[in-house]
């Protein structure tokens, strides 16, 4: 007979619906599974043989047809284990018909019949739907997320037997919480660099960019970190999505439940345009920039990225997604990141000081290595010197990151209430409106395009500060020569930075 | 003695072309060149004994090869096998580059009595240019704003009181001296540019421009013929002639080590006035010069001081007159505030703010106002004040 059992199947950071389809007809005794299996999914059919054989099932003896649907999907993953075995004991009468009416199953089986946990649970759940969904007994928190009606079994024998109503079902796990992410460091730490904090509060209150340079040991990792913290906590909407991201990249901890932080990734230099990006030949992972989606991606040592990593990065920038095409399908994975950048003004590092031993040549090349257009979408570029000792031992520690938080939330509302998102993505068309000049400021960025110093979209960019900086003083535009000047003070000219000659 | 090529009697080719490919061979420095003149008299006879790879047969000669001469001997054989002096010489002249050798009329008096003159120099652009009274302005490379404002102008007064400026076309302060000596009035005199590979060889390949503008207003010359790379050693090799063709050697910034300290050596060791300009005590860019102030340098701040040094200007009875630019429009208190915080040698921001006692958002206001009015040079994160403010 036939047996129709829903599940799900995880591509990008969605999943789509599938329905596990099993025939148990006569002829030779032989187990297919078709539909677009990839190599795990193949080997479902050997984990289930054997759990059926731990648990005392008995494995039809006659041909057994498996059919992922729709068939011209490719498949990919653990999770369906649990449906092909319950397929299998249905449709060899060893369930009995009706009673899995509504159900949709999500799970990897052990060779003893254990039900494991499967990556992606968020949006396996979300798309598998099910009245009730059963899943892995340590998921259940995770899968609560996206679907209502959870229940969670721990092995294939127990589920059987509740299904069959012969024992009752499992209690829900009493949910070990898993340990709780360590505090997020303080921005009472960083010491002096007035500068460097009122660049981070204007990144964190209008989601501008922010490009940090100078020499190793200046603090630049360290003020990149406080980033994060400077943020308002997710909303329930954004945690989900960003819970469902994490989920579907495998890094979210089992039963760890909503991420409501904002997420803050920091992949090595020396990672792949694939693990940046995302993407793979046998499925779409999704990369670091989409683990950073809402919160903080911090790319260190700008200047050692490979340029082809550097130039993908532009789409995101730009749209707050990427799109990725590869031979088994394209998916537009999320990237709304706020891009916290470092770089070494040279390879040495010291940047023309007294310490620099690179040639000046050397120096210019190593500034050529990023293009323009990608150094253009920075809204702050700052050097951070290296903090003088006397600043590190004597001076007190500065504002903590509650207060600045404070002052960050304050102002994401002011510009929350003019009906646009963060300041850095307000469109130029509107920016006359939303962002007007006084005269004085309007006199001082007049002169600057006079002179050449600043470019169509340069001045857009100083515009965008300048609205946050109003937004964080309180005050409603038009903005003020002040404004804009800090603004301008916070966007250091590249040729300064690089400090080539 | 003749030479028949291709059934034709023919001239030899001139001693000229000789030295010109033995100056080309890799490692050929003026040492080993020297020692080959030496021991076999004529650049014809010397070639030979190159192509034959028995340059180090004499000991005099091998005394100069390093650790193996041998070997160096056999890859000059090989590099010379593929030159023709001819030919080499024949695209000299259809480049219009000039190959002086002592013996030429326009050989620079300068170099007559010189401890290690060059054996020839190949010069595109006008001679004549080697032969006036010539000031040397060198520099780091790595150079502040005020360095390479100061170059530009001592550059320009001196072409413009008929001094040719002699620089090394490099980077930093070299390159901004000749950018000021182009900068000067007509009937100036020609900048010198001595490079350390050949003269079409542009290093660095940003100065492509400059190499031109100063071939076509003055002379550019180069112990190595067209077509030699710039090899590492080529450079302090190149300085000693920079020293060599000027009459003072002025420092405008330097670090405590580098080229600029080579080119010093060389002026000492020549007897020519050695010049610094003074820079701020706490900016590592004016650590040499300043070094060599206190050890009684000549003090060169603008190009009086140079004039007078080469007996062609009268020191002022009242001392120069102040460096200082235009009058400005007055500054407003905050704005007067923020400069006073801001040193001559580079200040961070965060220091300004502190100094100045102002907001953030006031300071970096100013900062920027200051920097647009030409009171105060922006840095990495530094703000140094313009010696030449408005007043």
């Amino acid at each position: 007979m036939l047996a129709c059992i829903p599940t799900a199947s995880l591509f990008g950071v969605d999943a789509d619906p599938v329905t596990i389809e099993v025939q148990v007809h006569a002829g030779l005794p032989c187990t297919t599974v078709v539909g677009g299996p990839d190599a795990t999914c193949r080997e479902a059919k050997e984990r289930v043989r054997a759990a059926f054989a731990s648990c005392g099932f008995e494995w039809p003896n006659k041909r057994v047809t498996i059919n992922l649907s729709p068939a011209w999907q490719k498949k990919r993953g653990s999770a369906i284990d649990l449906a092909m075995a319950v397929g299998i004991l249905l449709a060899s009468d060893q369930l009995p018909v009706g009673s899995i009416t509504g159900y949709a199953f999500l799970g990897e089986l052990g060779l003893d019949g254990a039900v494991r946990p499967v990556v992606g649970v968020v949006p396996l759940a979300e798309a598998a739907g099910g009245d009730p969904l059963v899943v892995p007994a340590a998921q259940v928190v995770d899968a609560r997320l996206a679907t209502s009606r959870v229940v969670g079994v721990g092995h294939l024998g127990d589920l059987v037997r509740a299904l069959k109503g012969e024992a009752p079902w499992p209690l829900p796990l009493s949910p070990t919480p898993p340990p709780r992410p360590p505090p997020r460091p303080d921005l009472a730490d960083v010491r002096g660099q007035a500068v460097a904090r009122a660049a981070l509060e204007v990144a964190a209150a209008g989601g501008h960019h922010l490009l940090l340079t100078g020499p190793p040991g200046g603090g630049k990792t360290m003020l990149a970190e406080r980033l994060p913290g400077l943020l308002p906590p997710l909303t329930p909407g954004e945690a989900l999505e960003v819970t469902k991201i994490h989920s579907a990249a495998g890094v979210l901890p089992v039963g760890a439940g909503l991420l409501d932080e904002p997420p803050y990734e920091a992949p090595h230099t020396t990672a792949s345009a694939v693990a940046l990006i995302g993407g793979g030949s046998s499925q779409l992972r999704p990369g670091a920039i989409s683990l950073a989606h809402r919160g903080v991606l911090f790319l260190d040592e700008l200047g050692e990225q490979r340029p082809v990593v550097l130039e993908c990065l532009r789409q995101p920038l730009e749209e707050g997604v990427i799109r990725i095409h590869r031979a088994i399908g394209s998916a537009t994975l999320p990237a709304r990141f706020l891009l916290v950048a470092a770089m070494n003004p040279c390879p040495c590092g010291e940047g023309g000081d007294h310490r620099c031993r690179c040639q000046p040549v050397e120096r210019l090349r190593y500034a050529r290595r990023l293009s323009a257009p990608l150094l253009d979408r920075f809204d702050l570029r700052l050097h951070v010197p290296r903090a003088d000792p006397e600043q590190l031992l004597g001076e007190a520690g500065g504002e903590p990151t509650a207060a600045v938080a404070a002052r960050v939330a304050t102002a994401r509302r002011r510009a929350a209430a003019r009906g646009t998102s963060v300041n850095a993505l307000v469109p130029g068309s509107r920016l006359d409106e939303l962002a007007p000049l006084d005269r004085a400021a309007r006199r001082l960025l007049a002169g600057l395009l006079a002179r050449g110093g600043l470019s169509a979209r340069g001045l857009h960019r100083v515009r965008r500060v300048a609205l946050t900086l109003a937004d964080l003083g309180g005050v409603d535009p038009p903005l003020t020569e002040e404004h804009v000047g800090t603004a301008l003070g916070l966007r250091a000219e590249l040729a300064t930075l690089q400090a080539a000659s | 003695m003749s030479a028949v090529v291709a059934g034709r009697p023919r001239a030899a080719p001139p001693a000229e072309a000789y030295l010109a490919a033995l100056a080309g061979l890799a490692g050929m420095g003026p040492r080993r060149l020297g020692a080959l003149l030496e021991v076999h008299g004529d650049p014809a006879a010397a070639w030979s004994r190159v192509v034959a790879g028995a340059a180090a047969a004499e000991p005099e000669v091998a005394g100069t090869l390093g650790r193996d001469p041998a070997a160096r001997a056999a890859r000059w054989a090989v590099q010379a096998r593929a030159v023709e002096p001819e030919e080499l010489a024949a695209r000299h002249r259809a480049a219009g580059v000039t190959l002086l050798t002592p013996w030429h009329p326009a050989w620079p008096a300068r170099l007559l009595d010189d401890p290690e003159p060059p054996a020839m120099l190949c010069t595109r652009g006008d001679p004549a240019a080697l032969a006036g009274p010539a000031c040397a302005l060198v520099g780091t490379r790595s150079c502040s704003g005020e360095g390479r404002r100061t170059a530009h102008d001592i550059g320009r007064d001196l072409a413009d009181a008929g001094v040719a400026v002699v620089s090394g076309l490099a980077l930093g302060i070299d390159g901004a001296a000749h950018r000021g000596a182009l900068a000067a009035g007509s009937g100036a005199g020609g900048p010198v540019g001595v490079v350390a590979g050949g003269v079409d060889v542009t290093y660095p390949p940003s100065h492509a421009a400059l190499f031109h503008q100063v071939a076509a207003a003055g002379a550019l010359v180069s112990e190595a013929p067209l077509g030699t790379p710039p090899e590492r050693w080529r450079f302090p090799a190149r300085n000693r002639i920079i020293a060599a063709l000027a009459d003072v050697v002025v420092v405008v910034e330097s670090h405590d080590r580098g080229g600029s300290m080579h080119t010093v050596d060389a002026a000492v060791e020549r007897g020519r006035t050695v010049g610094a300009v003074p820079g701020p005590v706490r900016s590592p860019a004016s650590a040499g010069t300043n070094a060599l102030l206190a050890d009684s340098a000549l003090v060169v701040r603008d190009a009086q001081d140079v004039l007078v040094a080469l007996g062609l200007g009268r020191a002022p009875l009242s001392g120069p007159a102040p460096r200082v630019g235009e009058p400005g429009p007055p500054l407003d208190g905050a704005d007067a505030a923020v400069l006073d915080a801001v040193g001559f040698a580079p200040t961070t921001t965060d220091d300004v703010v502190t100094a100045a006692g102002v907001g953030l958002g006031a300071a970096l206001t100013s900062l920027h106002r200051l920097a647009a009015a030409g009171w105060v040079d922006a840095g990495p994160g530094t703000w140094s004040r313009r010696a030449d403010a408005p007043r």
